[in-house]
């Protein structure tokens, strides 16, 4: 390859978050405390559903990363080395993943049905073992501390290489990729139907997993994106980091948009056509009065409005589109999420207030603090990374 | 790009990658626009060094996929709502969510098709006796082609820009 196309002076510096952003961080914290403060008080019930909402939204972020890395070490991807810093950056919210589903069991009692005994008949057989409040427990904990563990060891080995340069490290984790990624397949698919499925528990669909994995891959590409388009020209770093780079991110937005499109219909459709009462009782609850907005608004919003402002190649180089799509997709995925949990409390009437915007701005500044805190005390670029020549002159052909 | 004519030109015949992109750039410089470059595989950044434009498939394939999508909502419309309705599910006759998965398959279908045959359309083939430039460009030369129609062509300036950039080998063809 003629390095003429691709002369890009290559820079790194020490990553220092902009006194504005630490401002913002802590005040968005304080926000999230008033918040955690005055619902514990005064409304236990809305702030359980607000809580659900926005720790399932940050920990599919931290999900997301992970995840991210995973498939691209297990694909033996070139061209995303450049950028996987940034996806582990996302994985520094695991531990507060970990202790936010610590403090989630404080509130299954506002939550669940089946943590509530006087509810104990609606459950039978295999489900009332299943939904023992011990064992989801166990699942929770099972699920944080092997994520934990996987981050510790993969993000640990990419930042030793950073400083030794063994290739080693990097046969080393695809193997752990992928052990994450069937460990992942199980638990997450677990962690979404003990969370929010069980919101119901009278009502099962066996492609939950997939539904709330769809979202959450869709979102992390949206918060990818917006990283790149943040740092590829910013005085820390120059030239690794490329708009053939923030190219293929919105590509990989655009084909879970339409994934995640597939799934929700794939679900919907089948429910819809057999019309078993204990199937529609999901649907019947999301299509009259409010709810109906509501989720009209995700098929447009969630799927077509993205779908088609990401569909032409421009579209996903221009920063200020790629930025807006993401930030919609980012504000759909919390309705998704939200449209998952409220109904099951709320019939009919959306509610909508300070107790979610708090939590949801709280959650956003432990997110933010942890994942800066990470890019400070690490290069911005997996700088040693023996791919890394793929990802520089990595070109986005036409 | 289609050619139905037969067109004449000078070949320069180049022997490495790097010299070819810049010759290329150069080319292009000199006010050459409906120049080739022939090389035995994909070389990234040739698009820009000939300053080829984007191809039109993907507006044919959007525009197909769109036809594609109203085909199949006005038949499954017309076979289940209008032309011998016959209600066995207890559904309204026209229940968008039952057409949806054949109004996707059918927007899939033109969308293929049709970027296929565009393709063929604008690539010219299937053409059966294509001239050979030199036979060797499929396995380890390469070359730029400047047909004689090209704005500002004559046969001297071409030959002379090719030489001067590197070209090994100058070969007048008279079509290709």
């Amino acid at each position: 390859m003629d390095s003429s196309n691709h002369s890009h002076e290559l820079k790194l510096n020490k990553f220092e978050a902009p006194q504005q952003l630490k401002t913002a961080i802590f005040a968005a914290m304080f926000i999230g405390f008033l918040g955690l403060a005055y619902g514990l008080f005064k409304a236990p019930d809305r702030l359980w559903t607000s809580y659900l909402v926005s720790f399932f939204f940050f920990a599919c972020l931290g999900l997301g990363g992970m995840f991210f890395i995973s498939f691209n070490h297990v694909a033996g991807a070139g061209w995303s080395v450049s950028i996987r810093r940034i996806a582990e950056s996302f994985t520094s919210f695991l531990p507060a993943m970990f202790i936010g589903s610590v403090i989630l069991i404080l509130g299954f009692k506002y939550l669940y049905p089946w943590a509530d005994p006087s509810q104990a008949h609606r459950l039978t057989g295999g489900k009332a073992l299943y939904l023992a409040p011990w064992f989801v427990t166990l699942r929770l904990v099972i699920f944080g501390i092997g994520c934990l563990i996987f981050k510790k060891i993969m993000v640990g080995n990419s930042i030793k290489q950073d400083q030794n340069g063994d290739h080693a490290l990097t046969h080393k984790n695809v193997g752990f990729s992928v052990g994450f990624i069937a460990f992942f397949a199980i638990f997450f698919t677990l962690f979404s139907i003990d969370l929010l499925m069980s919101l119901l528990p009278s009502w099962y669909s066996t492609i939950y997993g997939i539904y709330a994995f769809a979202g959450m891959i869709q979102s992390t590409m949206a918060v990818l994106a917006l990283m790149i388009i943040w740092l590829k020209n910013s005085k820390w770093v120059s030239g690794y980091i490329t708009v053939e780079h923030q190219h293929d991110v919105g590509k990989y937005m655009k084909g879970f948009t339409i994934f995640w499109a597939y799934i929700a219909f794939s679900q919907f459709m089948l429910i819809w056509y057999a019309n078993i009462p204990e199937e529609t009782e999901f649907y019947l609850m999301r299509s009259h009065s409010g709810w109906l907005g509501v989720s009209v608004a995700l098929l447009v919003f969630r799927f077509a409005v993205p779908f088609l402002a990401l569909l032409p190649r421009d579209a996903k180089r221009n920063d200020m589109n790629l930025a807006a799509v993401s930030i919609l997709v980012l504000v759909m995925q919390y309705v998704d999420l939200y449209w998952l949990v409220y109904p099951n409390f709320f019939d009919g009437i959306p509610q909508f207030g300070f107790l979610e915007i708090s939590i949801f701005v709280g959650f956003a500044g432990v997110f933010l603090k942890l994942m800066t805190g990470f890019m400070t005390k690490n290069n911005l670029v997996a700088i040693k990374d023996p791919r890394m020549h793929e990802a520089l002159n990595h070109h986005v052909t036409y | 790009m289609a050619k139905k004519r037969a067109i004449g030109g000078i070949a320069g015949i180049f022997l490495d990658e790097a010299t070819t992109i810049k010759a290329a750039t150069r080319v292009r410089e000199a006010g050459f626009t409906k120049f080739d470059a022939l090389t035995p595989y994909p070389v990234h950044g040739m698009e820009e060094a000939c300053g080829i434009k984007r191809s039109p498939i993907p507006y044919v394939t959007f525009a197909a996929g769109c036809v594609g999508l109203l085909a199949g909502l006005a038949l499954t419309y017309y076979t289940s709502a209008v032309d011998w309705a016959i209600n066995i599910g207890g559904k309204p006759m026209f229940s968008l969510p039952a057409f949806v998965p054949i109004m996707f398959e059918l927007t899939v279908l033109f969308a293929a098709l049709s970027s296929v045959g565009a393709f063929f359309y604008l690539s010219g083939i299937p053409r059966v006796d294509p001239p050979i430039i030199d036979k060797d460009i499929t396995c380890h030369k390469f070359a730029i082609f400047i047909p004689e129609n090209d704005v500002g062509y004559s046969a001297d300036r071409a030959e002379k820009l090719l030489k001067d950039l590197g070209a090994v080998e100058i070969k007048k063809m008279a079509e290709y």
